[in-house]
Order: structure tokens, then sequence, then C-alpha cells
């Protein structure tokens, strides 16, 4: 934490992590949008990856998730309680992954193809995508959702228009 | 905020005309075939679908509909029971089980749509239809869809004999590919075409 500027110090790099917040929540809305508004396909998808064949389960989370990612969505673009939603985005991002990486091994060994040509719909509601490129959008997702709990992106908040800052108090 | 965004998320699907029923078995499957995860095809042979026709019906897709006990239909058997004669007297039938949407772009000329995951609009009449029929012929896509099957399953979980049901594993991408005559728009539009939608 030492080598890492401390935020609010640095207007150049708040800015930075303040447009990272909003295209993190844009990003999110867009993909939650996209799957809430057809929830069938997403729960197809969701299906796929063989993480449970309970109905209720199942079910639960392909209702659930894209609802989930637009709630986050919407606070990171209006910056109310971005700490929080940051570490929710962690909380799905990783072990998506994680399921995502498992799913195109899987695919590669069934196909006999090189990892990187790899191309599925994995649900991120995007479509088919390379998985190379996944990897690397994901791992980039991670690193700003990340850098937003740490404490940055706290700029232009919404939060502190409802409520005033403690200090102030 | 975890258990507040919860209670958002699943109270949006509630009140969303599109949300999931969070009892119901969308996958009625009594049982399940182990097989290589569903994929697309490599990116040099195009999207999934495209190479229907020199594509065999995945395994898993056949296994499970042997599992079942379900007829399956190829495309010789589907193209014969659309030109019996019984066709226009709807003692053989056509359900396609794709949405909407895939139902408007193209289906097979007559067949009515029964969206197994959204079946309040039509189960009443296609069950109308089904009770009637003699013969049932079940498509979705082809490939590994498995919709038919689960549309299939429904019908027969609701009391119409399963022996009645062929499954058209080969679907509309099938169909299409040897120019058979598809429907474009709603049930009997008159909108028909050959070949590719």
């Amino acid at each position: 934490m030492s080598a890492m500027p401390l935020p609010g110090r640095h207007k150049g790099w708040n800015l930075v992590a303040v447009l990272t917040r909003w295209l993190l929540g844009g990003l999110f809305l867009q993909m939650g949008l996209s799957k809430a508004l057809d929830p069938v396909d997403f729960l197809k998808l969701v299906r796929e990856y063989d993480l449970t064949q309970h109905p209720l389960l199942l079910n639960g989370i392909a209702a659930a998730l894209p609802w989930f990612e637009v709630f986050c969505g919407v606070l990171l673009l209006a910056g109310v309680a971005v700490r929080g939603s940051a570490l929710m985005l962690l909380a799905m991002l990783a072990p998506f992954t994680w399921v995502v990486f498992q799913r195109a091994l899987a695919i590669q060994a069934d196909l006999g193809i090189p990892f990187c040509a790899v191309k599925f719909d994995c649900g991120c509601g995007a479509g088919e995508v390379y998985i190379c490129r996944k990897l690397v959008e994901n791992g980039l997702l991670i690193l700003f959702s990340a850098w937003l709990l740490m404490g940055w992106g706290r700029g232009l908040c919404a939060r502190y228009a409802l409520m005033k800052p403690r200090a102030e108090n | 905020m975890a258990i507040v965004g919860a209670a958002i998320a699943f109270a949006a699907n509630a009140v969303s005309p599109r949300g999931l029923v969070l009892t119901r078995n969308y996958f009625p499957k009594a049982v399940t075939v182990a097989g290589p995860a569903p994929a697309a095809l490599p990116a040099e042979l195009g999207p999934a679908g495209t190479n229907a026709v020199a594509v065999a019906p995945p395994q898993p897709v056949v296994a499970s509909l042997d599992a079942e006990s379900l007829q399956r239909a190829d495309i010789d058997l589907a193209a014969a029971l659309f030109r019996d004669p019984r066709y226009q007297s709807e003692l053989v039938v056509f359900i396609d089980a794709r949405d909407e949407e895939q139902y408007r772009e193209g289906h097979v000329p007559g067949a009515y749509q029964f969206d197994h995951y959204r079946p309040e609009k039509q189960l009443a009449t296609v069950l109308h239809v089904c009770q009637l029929a003699e013969q049932i012929v079940v498509y979705c896509t082809g490939g590994d869809c498995e919709d038919s099957e689960f549309a299939a399953l429904a019908l027969i979980g609701v009391g119409i004999p399963k022996e009645r049901f062929f499954v058209y594993v080969g679907g509309m991408s099938e169909w299409a590919a040897h120019g058979l005559p598809f429907e474009v728009g709603e049930r009997n539009s008159g909108n028909i075409g050959n070949g590719e939608p």
C-alpha cells in the first residue's frame, strides 16, 4: 500500500479512477441488462457450466445474477457504496473467470484445438468470444475492481451529495 | 450490501415480465447423460449451425433421446411426414420448440410454435392439436439444441402419449440447408421460401 499514492493526492489519477468507475459501472449495467432481458438464454448458458443440476439453484443464479450486476453497475455509476460494489464485482468476477477457464479447457480437450482458438458464449452478455480475449478482459476488470476497492474513484460520487462526509458533521 | 442487492435482484426478477419461475424445472430430463460440454465449432468452421448438414447429431443429444425412449426422426422421415397427406388434416403435426423470434425468422410451414420455457401463450392450442394428432414432429435449431427434447417431454408430462412423438434432431438448420420450404412470420402467413431463411 505504501508504494501506492493515497487517494485524493493526485488529481490526475483520481480522474482516471472515476472514469474507470464509470466504465465498470456502465459495462456491468449493459451486461446485466442484456442478460436480465433474456433470462432463458442466460439460464441455458449457466446450465452448461454444470455447476448444479438443482432447478431452484440454477434458476436462482440465472434470475438474480443479471439484476445483481445491474444493481452494482448503477451504484458504481452513481458513486454510492463504491468500495462495497467493487467488492461484489470481485466476488463475482474471480470465481466466474475460473469456471470460464475450466470450461474452455474442457472444450479445448473435446475439440483438440489450440486454447486461444476456443470460442463460446460464456454468458457474459457479449455473445461468443475467444477465450484468451475474455480472460484478458476479465483480468483487467478484476484489477479495476481491486483498484476501486482500495479507495480510488470516489470523486463525483452521489453519495457525498446525499450524505455529508463525517469530517464535516 | 450483498443481501440488499440479492433482495432487489430477486424482486426485479419477480416483477419482470420475462422473469424466471424459481421453482420450475426448465430442463425436465429424467436422465442426465454425460458427454462433452456443448461448444461452438472451431473458428475456422464458422458459427455453430452453419455446418449442420455436414455434422452428425451430437452424441449427447442422441444418447439423451435414447435414454428418454424418444423416437428420433432424420431428414428423410421429417420430410416424408411433412409431405404426408395427413399433415393437411393435422393428423401429423410439426412443433417448433424455438423462441418466437427464431420462429418468425423461418419455420416449417404450418408448424405450431411451442416455447416450453414460456408455455403460457401456446400451451392450450398446442395441447389441443397434439391430442388430436397421430404423429408429432418436434424440432428446434439442430446441432446440440435440446429444446425439442424438452418440449416433447413437457407435452408428454401433460398427457400426450410418448409414442406419438418424433424428435427431428437435425432441426431447422438442416431443414433449410436441404432446400425444404420454410414459412416466415406467423403460422400460415403464406410467406413461403426455400433454402436458408
